[in-house]
C-alpha cells in the first residue's frame, strides 16, 4: 500500500490492509500520540505509523512492552491528546496490570487500543480470546469484520471514548488484522500539535483503597450507559432473513457465515454484532424473538453463545441456541468457509450441497511427494552462526536450554532440536531460576535484544540477586527482527533511526546490574565463539553471553542503501569432499547439491555473503565469488 | 467490467518472492476499476524461505477473506513446489499459472543428503499431479522472463501479466499496467512493463488452446 492513500487530505477509495485502514481512521481522528510494542498480527499499525512520522506532527514511540505503551498513551490521553496504543493478544496479557486500573480511573481524550487475537497460533503461543478482557475489565470493546469497518470504528471508538472517558478496546484478529481490501477514506482534518498545560486539562487518576471502592461504583454506572449507546449502535446490524432459524455471529465469522449461506442456498436472519461488550442484550434478544433456532458462529470461545443463552433466559424465550456447546463448532483453530458451511448443516441437520472432506482427501493424495518447508533462518541470519557454536560448545555436557520468543525460537525445528521449554517473553530467565536450584545441569536460557528489554530484566536481576548458575544469550541483531526489523532500546543510533533517541547498551546493564562473567562476541566468529561460550558456561554464578550481528534482512537493506556489495559465495567443486557438513548441520536455504556428483552448491539468488559456512566447511571449499577458495587439511 | 464479475485467486510462493506487492498492484487496480475486492494473507512468520500464500477475491459477492476449497478460478504459484500446497482451493479445471522454478527446502535438501539420495523433487513430477486436477497450466519460466526484462526482481510482474492474457480476470491490462506503473520505482518502469508484456505473451502462448485468452498486441 503506498503513502499516498494515507496521507491523501480527501476522500477517497483506496486497497488497504486494515491494519492500515485503522492507522488511516485514527488519522482522520486527529490521534496525537501513538506508542506500540510490535507483535503480528498488528505490527503493520506500528509500522505505518512509524513510515508517516515526518508526514505529520504526532509523537511516536516504540515502546520497550505493552504495559509501557499502553501507560503512555494514557498519560498522553490524561493530558487533553487523542492516544492509540496496538499490541497482540498476548500483549495485553503484559499491559493488562494498568488496563484494569485504567477503567477505575478513567481517562480524558479519546484512548484506543487495538488488541489482536490469533486464532489457530499463526504467531502465538495461545489461542486466546481477548473478548474476556472487556467484561472483566469493564472496559468497552468494538470488533470489526473488515478493513472498510476497522478503519470507521477506529474512528468512531476515539468519539466514545472521549465521551464516556473509558479506553475503547478495537478486539480484531489474525485474519481481520491481515485482511486487505477497498476502503472508503474520509476528509483528513489534521489540528496543529500544540502542548498543553495540566493545570488546564488534568484531573485525578488515582485508584487504591476508598477511591477504588467508589470509582467501582461510577466504573459500572459507565458500563450501563455505554451499553445503553450500543443498543442503538450502527455496529450490529440486523439482515433480515427468511423462516425462523437466525444466525448470531462476529467479527471474520460474518463472513464466513455470509458465504457458507450462499452455499447452503439459506437465507435466514443475521445478527452481525459489533460491539462484544457491553453486549446490545435488548437488540440480541428482539432479534432471537420469534426464532426456534439460532446459530452462533464465532471463533475460540462460546462468548457470544453462552451470552445470548443467558440473555434468551433472561428474556424468556424459546429458542434453541447452537454452537460449540453442542459440538457443531469448535473451540480449536480459525474458521473457514467450509468449516462454517459444515458446522451450519451439523446444527440444522442439513447435508453439505459440497464434499469439503473429499476434495481435500483428494488433495493430500496428491501431496504425498511434497516436502514440508517450515520456517528456518534466513540466509545469512547470524542465529544460524550463534546455535552452531553453542551445539560444538555443549558436546559432552549435560545441558537445559530455555528458548524465549523471537526468531531463535526456531532453534525448537531441526538441524537444532535444541529447546527444552518456551512459554513467553522473558520467560527463559524466570524458567531458568527454577531449574538452576534443582538440577544437576548446566542451565542455559536465550533471549533477543528487543527481548531483553521487553521483559528479560527483571529475571535477570533476580538471578544476580539470588546467584543463580545461568547462562544468558542474547542474540543482539540490533532490531525486533521477527516482527519486521523495528527499531527499539538497544538499536545503534545510526541505522535510520528518528533523532534524538539515545542506545542503551546491553552489555553496560548486565555490568552495572553486577553481571559476574559479560562475554560479547561476532556471532559471525563461530570457531573462536566456541571457546567464548565453554568459558561462560564454566562460570559459577550469572554469566551473560552478547552474539552480536545486524538481523540479515536489516543488514541488506543498510548494505543497499550505504551501496555496500554483498558479495555471494561459491563451492570449489575441485576440492569439495561431500561431507555436507554445510547441509546437515546447517540449514542454509542458499544450500543445494547437484544430482550427479553430489558437490554441495550454493544458490547465488538466496546466498547473503554471511561467510560462516566457508569456515564450518571442514574441506575450506568456499569462498567469496572471485576469489580462490582457501583449501584446509582436515584435523584428525 | 461489471461490478457482478467475481474471480478468486490464490497467489502462493516462498518468502522473499514479492508476493505482497504482487497483490497490492492487483488490489490498486481493483480500487482504479471500482470493484471490490478482498484479500487473506499470512505475515509475521513469513521469514524468507518460508511458505507463504494470499487469497484474493475479487467481486462483491464473496465476503470472506479465504477461498473455499475448490472455488479458487486459478492458482499463480511463483514457486512450483508451492501450487501443490494449496492444490485444494482450485476448482476443477482452474487456471495453474506456475513457475518453472523449484527451489528446494532446506529440510529435503539435508534429509536427502542424509539418506544418501539425489531425487530432489523435479517440477514434471509436481506437473504430473497437478494435472489431476486441471490441463490448464501454463508453465512458466519466469526467472529467465524478468532476466529477459533486465532485472531478476521483476519475476512477480511477469505473473501479473500472464493473468492479463485470461479473460476471465476481470481487470484489463491496461488498468494493471497502470497499477505496477504506481507501484514500482519510476527507473524500473521499462523493465517492469517487459516483465509484464512478456508473462502476458508466455501465458498466452501455453493457455490460449484450452482457455479463452485476450489477444493484444505487444510492441
Amino acid at each position: 500500500m503506498a503513502k499516498e492513500y494515507l496521507v491523501n487530505k480527501d476522500p477517497k477509495k483506496a486497497f488497504m490492509m486494515s491494519n492500515e485502514a485503522m492507522v488511516r481512521g485514527a488519522l482522520e481522528a486527529d490521534v496525537k500520540v501513538i506508542s506500540c510494542y510490535p507483535g503480528a498480527p498488528t505490527s503493520e499499525i506500528l509500522d505505518t505509523f512509524f513510515l508517516l512520522r515526518n508526514e505529520f506532527d504526532y509523537k511516536f514511540t516504540t515502546a520497550t512492552n505493552e504495559k509501557v505503551a499502553l501507560e503512555t498513551v494514557a498519560g498522553a490521553s490524561m493530558s487533553g491528546f487523542r492516544a492509540l496504543t496496538s499490541m497482540k493478544s498476548v500483549g495485553l496479557n503484559v499491559a493488562s496490570d494498568a488496563f484494569f486500573s485504567l477503567a477505575y480511573t478513567g481517562i480524558n481524550a479519546g484512548c484506543v487500543m487495538i488488541v489482536a487475537d490469533d486464532p489457530h497460533c499463526h504467531s502465538s503461543q495461545s489461542e486466546e480470546d481477548g473478548r474476556f478482557f472487556g467484561p472483566n475489565a469493564y472496559i468497552p470493546m468494538l470488533e470489526p469484520s473488515n478493513p472498510k469497518e476497522a478503519r470507521k470504528m477506529v474512528k468512531t471508538a476515539f468519539e466514545i471514548s472521549e465521551r464516556h472517558k473509558s479506553i475503547v478496546v478495537i478486539r480484531t484478529t489474525t485474519r481481520v488484522n491481515h485482511q486487505s481490501g477497498i476502503v472508503e477514506t474520509e476528509a483528513l482534518n489534521r489540528t496543529p500539535f500544540v502542548k498543553a498545560k495540566w493545570s488546564e486539562v488534568g484531573e485525578n487518576y488515582f485508584t487504591v483503597g476508598e477511591t477504588a471502592r467508589q470509582n467501582k461504583f461510577k466504573l459500572l454506572e459507565k458500563v450501563k450507559n455505554i451499553q445503553i449507546e450500543f443498543e442503538d449502535s450502527p455496529f450490529n446490524v440486523i439482515s433480515e432473513g427468511e423462516g425462523d432459524i437466525g444466525i448470531l455471529t462476529s467479527g471474520v465469522g460474518y463472513c464466513y457465515a455470509k458465504d457458507a449461506c450462499k452455499i447452503l442456498k439459506i437465507n435466514p436472519k443475521i445478527l452481525k454484532i459489533g460491539t462484544p461488550f457491553p453486549l446490545p442484550e435488548k437488540k440480541i434478544a428482539d432479534f432471537m424473538k420469534g426464532l426456534s433456532k439460532v446459530v452462533v458462529i464465532e471463533e475460540l470461545s462460546p462468548y457470544l453463545e453462552h451470552n445470548a443463552k443467558r440473555i434468551a433466559k433472561d428474556f424468556e424465550l424459546d429458542v434453541t441456541i447452537l454452537g460449540k456447546d453442542a459440538g457443531h463448532f469448535s473451540e480449536a483453530m480459525e474458521y473457514n468457509v467450509p468449516i462454517v458451511v459444515m458446522g451450519i448443516s451439523s446444527a440444522l441437520g442439513i447435508k453439505s450441497p459440497i464434499d469439503y472432506d473429499g476434495i481435500l482427501k483428494r488433495a493430500n493424495d496428491l501431496k504425498t511427494i511434497l516436502p514440508e518447508r517450515m520456517p528456518c533462518f534466513c540466509a545469512g541470519c547470524p542465529h544460524r552462526a550463534t546455535f552452531w557454536a553453542i551445539k560444538q560448545a555443549v558436546r559432552g555436557r549435560n545441558v537445559v536450554f530455555n528458548n524465549d520468543i523471537g526468531c531463535y525460537s526456531m532453534a525448537f525445528f531441526p538441524p537444532l532440536n535444541m529447546t527444552m521449554s518456551l512459554l513467553c517473553m522473558g520467560s527463559s530467565l524466570g524458567l531458568s531460576a527454577g531449574m538452576s536450584q534443582v538440577l544437576e545441569d548446566d542451565v542455559m536460557c536465550v533471549v533477543g535484544d528487543s527481548t531483553f528489554f521487553h521483559a528479560a530484566l527483571p529475571g535477570l536481576v533476580n538471578s544476580v540477586y539470588h546467584n543463580l548458575n545461568i547462562t544468558l544469550f542474547v542474540l543482539d541483531n540490533e532490531v525486533t527482527a521477527m516482527t519486521g526489523q523495528q527499531f527499539h532500546a538497544g538499536t545503534p543510533e545510526d541505522r535510520g533511526m528518528p533523532e534524538g533517541k539515545k542506545r542503551i547498551i546491553i552489555e553496560d546493564v548486565c555490568r552495572g546490574i553486577g553481571v559476574g562473567h559479560v562475554a560479547i562476541m561476532d556471532s559471525y566468529d563461530v570457531k573462536n565463539n566456541v571457546d567464548i561460550i565453554k568459558e561462560a558456561l564454566d562460570f559459577k554464578g550469572p554469566s551473560v553471553v552478547i552474539s552480536r550481528r545486524s538481523c540479515a534482512l536489516h543488514g541488506d537493506r543498510i548494505k543497499r542503501r550505504t551501496g555496500v556489495p554483498i558479495v555471494q559465495n561459491e563451492v570449489d567443486k575441485s576440492i569439495c569432499k561431500k561431507p555436507h557438513t554445510c547441509i546437515k548441520d546447517f540449514y542454509c536455504p542458499s544450500f543445494r547439491f547437484d544430482s550427479d556428483d553430489r558437490a554441495a552448491r550454493i544458490l547465488p539468488e538466496i546466498c547473503d555473503g554471511c561467510g560462516v559456512c566457508a569456515k564450518i566447511c571442514p574441506f575450506g571449499t568456499i569462498h567469496p565469488i572471485g576469489e580462490e577458495a582457501p583449501g584446509r587439511e582436515v584435523k584428525q | 467490467m461489471s461490478q457482478d464479475s467475481s474471480f478468486d485467486l490464490v497467489i502462493c510462493g516462498v518468502g522473499g518472492q514479492g508476493i505482497v506487492l504482487l497483490s497490492n498492484i492487483i488490489g490498486r487496480g481493483c480500487a482504479k476499476a471500482d470493484l471490490e475486492a478482498r484479500t487473506g494473507e499470512l505475515h509475521g512468520l513469513s521469514q524468507r524461505s518460508g511458505t507463504i500464500y494470499i487469497h484474493m477475491r475479487i467481486g462483491k459477492d464473496n465476503l470472506s477473506p479465504l477461498i473455499p476449497y475448490g472455488e479458487a478460478d486459478a492458482l499463480i504459484s511463483l514457486e512450483a513446489v508451492e501450487a501443490l500446497r494449496y492444490l485444494e482451493y482450485l476448482k476443477d479445471d482452474g487456471v495453474i499459472i506456475l513457475n518453472k522454478r523449484v527451489i528446494n527446502p532446506p529440510i529435503e535438501v539435508a534429509q536427502l543428503s542424509k539418506e544418501k539420495r539425489t531425487d530432489f523433487i523435479k517440477f514434471d513430477e509436481i506437473k504430473e499431479k497437478l494435472n489431476v486436477i486441471t490441463q490448464n497450466i501454463a508453465p512458466l519460466p519466469a526467472l529467465d522472463l524478468a532476466k529477459e526484462a533486465g532485472n531478476p526482481l521483476t519475476e512477480n510482474v511477469v505473473f501479473i501479466g500472464a493473468l492479463s492474457a485470461l479473460k476471465s480476470f476481470p481487470l484489463d491490462a491496461e488498468v494493471l499496467k497502470e497499477s505496477v506503473a504506481e507501484s514500482v520505482p519510476k527507473k524500473a518502469l521499462d523493465v517492469n512493463l517487459k516483465a509484464f508484456d512478456l508473462g502476458y505473451k508466455a501465458a498466452y502462448d501455453s493457455l490460449c488452446q484450452t482457455v479463452e485468452c485476450v489477444e493484444r498486441k505487444i510492441d
